[in-house]
């Protein structure tokens, strides 16, 4: 629908999408301005590791330097690690998502925009503690995968280990954030007709690492967790003289690090397969195989994690299974590889400077991963476990994997960014300097580590061969910063000096290039129709159909923030979702739980609790922000003819937040399973009791508590279902208060088991499911109060059913957890030798 | 046989693969903890039988599946591209599945279990 001119709706539209300037700026919750702010800020920390790196390659750049101390060159190859990895190799690329996947997909935003400023902020404070331990002389020196024991307390007393623990996790909880928020924005947010087989390939990519980030990061939580506990609180997780073990650890972490390398590499892998065709002129060759292989890419790389773990000591059949798989996965991405040639071979390519990247790209990555099959064989394994040659695959694979791609999307993108194209003189040089660089030091760097040179050495003694090699390795190393220096000034200048940029100015096939350059807050002013794969090459006329308000949701006088919601796979329009605009929310909470961290990190407790009170409260506060709030319930108006707003819907993108969400929560509640039924069956010393400490009949009694409030609150869900709102305030109240009892009664639970969580490992692992389930159900329950209010004032009734539908899975969930902890906690050990 | 055309097809072969691979290590663990057969019969024991026939097992279910999926996406009308989509990319994933639960078991028939 047209309201009036274009230009006219153009203001109409800034009003209400406009961003803010000054300290307001940190309010806004829009995804152009979120996804620009992750990546400025992974550049800031890229080159902060960088330095870190320089530091690393001065150090041993000959034997016998004294130019750093071990204890500052393990704090300094520690902090070189995590930054890489966590501030950002992950964050780049789920920011370059939040910017480029709603405009991909026609969205207006990404589904849960104040989710994104959230995940942004958390990662910004989070980083910033993380990097300020550096400056203070107490960076965490465990290496960035902080083994145990040599992250324990005995052996790390400082809170070195502490600042990796408690920023790590908060870092994470940005990127957990950002994967829920794309995994449903990419799935209920499309352009009405994209339907799976016409989505982006970008998108599947995404959608991809975005689950598997949900699936993997969660055991690194949990694992960070336990071992902040064992620190802090003096709990037993991976103290073998208490039952515990630290291979743990090692399980726990792997099983976030390994799949860490894919979703680092899919992502880059997706910009590849946007830009490749894009310069060969033509579709991507294998569109479905593309898929198929990403899919098995990204769930094979589950099953690698022990082939970090190959001389711990695990069985050989075990091994062979993971070398097996190791050795499985090149398959999947050799798919792709081939898709990619196969693409060049019959399209007509033009060289730009991101072809360039893309070449380097494509010859250092594929090298990176040949040697990542040599290491998937147990025997080479072995010889070369713990040395340079690791070091090198490593960065063949994350830098070739990532890196290079990820310029090649910067140069590609630099028009979106500044309305300006790139120059390819400055473009050209950066590239030969940064490739000539990087194969220097990292192909010599391979011979270093056959020669024996371990990793993680601060220096060697001369004459053992490894002079050499280090001195062209840390050449090489400056040659490749001087080349990353040559790629920033060419950005920076090009601010200045670019020429501007046409519209769609690489002849691009997908819609981001349909907004103006650079992009308006709200991407474009109507959201089109899709019926092909390639929108702007088979209907070249659509951008300005779109600029001319010409298709679907062009109206803005009623002042919401909306985009489409759409099915799943036909991509059928099913609501419009109403999204929120910008708020101080997500900083607060940000800033309130950083206080939590540094609350935690310099052992004041009470701050921290506080902080977590108010934390509480914020999010409370949130949460009554949503759906009809501040709008009088049914009154809300919407233009003839169209769908209903998401919140009076049964099935809007909140539902599939939650599940996501859930989805999240499983995966470390599974992976807290697996350390308890781990230890059980492996650790060297697990002690179990004759008698179990639990209260069988009172866990039992606590379980059938709980089953009675959910079910009660199924009848409800299903009553609001059918259109029935009687008695709902009451009946939520009286679940809330039914959960409520049951927390407490679980809380007297935990208390008279007289469990010693300090003693053993066995108590403390119970000691934490129980504390995981109470949370929840404290949760439910509280939630569950905050929706009976929401029905006494009128914002939830059968008009809008939506927030006791989508709290229904918390329940559904708690339900899961509650009789899956009394199975395995009380069931099993009465049944497995256990009291 | 509308549940063939659901888009949880296009995951479920790996997420078949997934709950194997996870019973495949747990049970090799658990077996290896609770009655560890004598490494001096090498690969012929109760564990390597009962895991090698649960991949079997688990490779008919995905190869019956992926066949499932195939017929199906050569039963839909040329107006329904997103259901011979599904069907055919769950038939592509089963099978690939089906092969990496074949490629990673092959090692029960030549290593011991326990050691």
């Amino acid at each position: 629908m047209i309201e009036g001119r274009p230009d006219e709706l153009h203001q109409q539209f800034d009003e209400v999408w406009g961003n803010p300037r000054g300290w307001r700026a940190a309010t806004i919750v829009n995804h152009t301005r979120i996804g620009l702010l992750f990546l400025l800020t992974g550049l800031g920390f890229f080159i902060f590791g960088g330095l870190l790196a320089m530091l690393i390659r001065a150090q041993l750049a000959l034997p016998d330097q004294a130019f750093m101390d071990a204890d500052t060159y393990n704090q300094v190859f520690t902090m070189h690690g995590t930054v890489m990895m966590f501030l950002f190799a992950v964050p780049m690329m789920e920011g370059l998502a939040v910017y480029l996947i709603p405009k991909m997909l026609g969205a207006r935003d990404l589904v849960f925009p104040r989710l994104s400023a959230l995940g942004y902020w958390c990662y910004l404070f989070g980083g910033l503690i993380l990097a300020a331990s550096l400056f203070l002389e107490l960076a965490p020196d465990a290496g960035w995968f902080m083994y145990t024991p040599l992250s324990s307390l005995p052996y790390s007393p400082g809170v070195n280990s502490d600042f990796w623990l408690l920023g790590i996790t908060f870092v994470e909880i940005s990127a957990v954030t950002a994967a829920v928020e794309l995994v449903v924005a990419i799935l209920r947010a499309r352009a009405p007709g994209m339907t799976l087989q016409r989505m982006p390939l970008y998108a599947w990519y995404i959608l991809t690492m975005a689950m598997m980030i949900v699936l993997g990061f969660p055991p690194l939580i949990l694992g960070s967790i336990l071992l902040e506990l064992e620190r802090a609180a003096g709990m037993a997780f991976f103290d073998v003289a208490r039952g515990g073990d630290p291979i743990l650890w090692q399980h726990l972490f792997w099983l976030f690090g390994h799949p860490e390398v894919y979703i680092i590499f899919l992502p880059a892998a997706g910009l590849v397969s946007t830009m490749l065709p894009v310069f060969a002129r033509r579709p991507i060759v294998g569109y479905r195989w593309v898929v198929v292989a990403v899919l098995t890419t990204g769930f094979i790389s589950f099953a690698l994690w022990v082939h970090h773990m190959f001389t711990v000591g695990i069985p050989h059949l075990a091994q062979a299974f993971f070398s097996a798989a190791s050795m499985l996965v090149a398959i999947p991405t050799g798919v792709q590889v081939f898709s990619w040639l196969a693409t060049l071979w019959l399209g007509r390519p033009v060289y730009h400077v991101p072809m360039l990247w893309l070449f380097g790209f494509l010859v250092i990555f594929v090298a990176g991963g040949l040697t990542g099959v040599m290491l998937a064989l147990v025997p080479f394994n072995w010889q070369v476990h713990d040395t340079q040659f690791v070091v090198a695959h490593l960065h063949y694979v994350l830098v070739g994997g990532m890196f290079f791609p990820l310029v090649a999307a910067v140069y590609y993108w630099l028009p979106h960014f500044s309305g300006r194209m790139p120059s390819p003189r400055l473009g050209r040089w950066g590239f030969w300097l940064v490739f000539g660089g990087f194969n220097l030091t990292f192909l010599v760097m391979h011979w270093t580590g056959l020669l024996g040179m371990p990793r993680r050495a601060y220096t060697y003694a001369p004459g053992l061969g490894w002079d050499t090699p280090n001195l062209v390795s840390s050449i090489g190393s400056f040659i490749m910063a001087i080349g990353i220096a040559t790629v920033l000034v060419d950005v920076l200048l090009h601010f200045r000096f670019g020429v501007r940029a046409a519209p769609n100015p690489w002849h691009a096939d997908t819609l981001e290039w349909a907004t103006r350059l650079p992009p308006t807050a709200y991407n474009f002013i109507s959201l089109p129709s899709v019926d092909s794969r390639y929108p702007l090459w088979d209907r070249p006329d659509l951008v300005k159909e779109m600029a001319r308000g010409e298709q679907g949701l062009a109206a803005i006088a009623h002042g919401r923030r909306e985009t489409w919601g759409t099915d799943a796979v036909t991509g059928e329009v099913r609501e419009i979702i109403h999204l929120p605009g910008n708020t101080w929310l997500p900083f607060a909470v940000a800033l309130v739980l950083s206080a939590v961290c540094i609350g935690l990190l310099v052992k004041a407790y009470a701050v921290a609790s506080v902080a977590i009170v108010a934390a509480a409260i914020l999010v409370l506060r949130w949460s009554w922000e949503n759906g009809a709030y501040e709008e009088g319930g049914t009154a809300v108006p919407i233009s003839a003819g169209d769908p209903p707003l998401h919140w009076r819907t049964h099935n809007g993108p909140g539902r599939w937040g939650m599940g996501v969400t859930l989805l999240a929560d499983g995966a470390l509640y599974a992976a807290l399973l697996f350390g308890w039924f781990y230890l059980w069956t492996v650790a060297p010393q697990w002690q179990m009791p004759a008698q179990s400490p639990l209260d069988a009949r009172g866990m039992l009694a606590n379980a059938l508590l709980l089953s009675a409030a959910t079910l009660w609150l199924r009848r409800v869900l299903a009553a609001l279902r059918r259109g029935s709102d009687k008695g709902l305030r009451g009946q939520l109240a009286a679940i809330a208060a039914l959960g409520l009892l049951q927390s407490a009664h679980l809380l007297w639970l935990t208390y008279a088991s007289d469990l010693a969580p300090k003693a053993t490992a066995h108590d403390a692992v119970i000691a934490v499911v129980l504390g995981y389930a109470l949370f929840h159900c404290v949760l439910a329950g509280v939630a569950t109060g905050l929706q009976a209010w929401r029905a006494h004032y009128g914002y939830v009734d059968r008009a809008a059913p939506y927030e006791p539908i989508v709290l229904g899975q918390l329940w559904y969930y708690n339900f899961g957890v509650v009789w899956s902890a009394y199975v395995a906690l009380v069931l099993f050990p009465s049944t497995w030798g256990g009291g | 046989m509308t549940w063939l055309y659901h888009p949880l097809q296009i995951p479920l072969g790996l997420i078949v693969w997934g709950v194997w691979f996870i019973a495949l290590y747990s049970g090799l663990s658990v077996g290896c903890a609770v009655a560890p057969p004598d490494a001096a019969a090498g690969p012929w024991n109760w564990l390597n039988v009962v895991l090698g026939g649960a991949s079997l097992a688990t490779v008919a279910l995905l190869l019956g599946l992926s066949a499932l999926c195939w017929r199906a996406s050569r039963r839909v009308g040329q107006n329904e591209r997103a259901k011979r989509f599904i069907a055919r990319v769950g038939a592509s994933v089963h099978l690939v599945a089906a092969l990496a639960t074949l490629f990673i078991a092959l090692p029960i028939v030549g290593l011991p279990p326990c050691v």
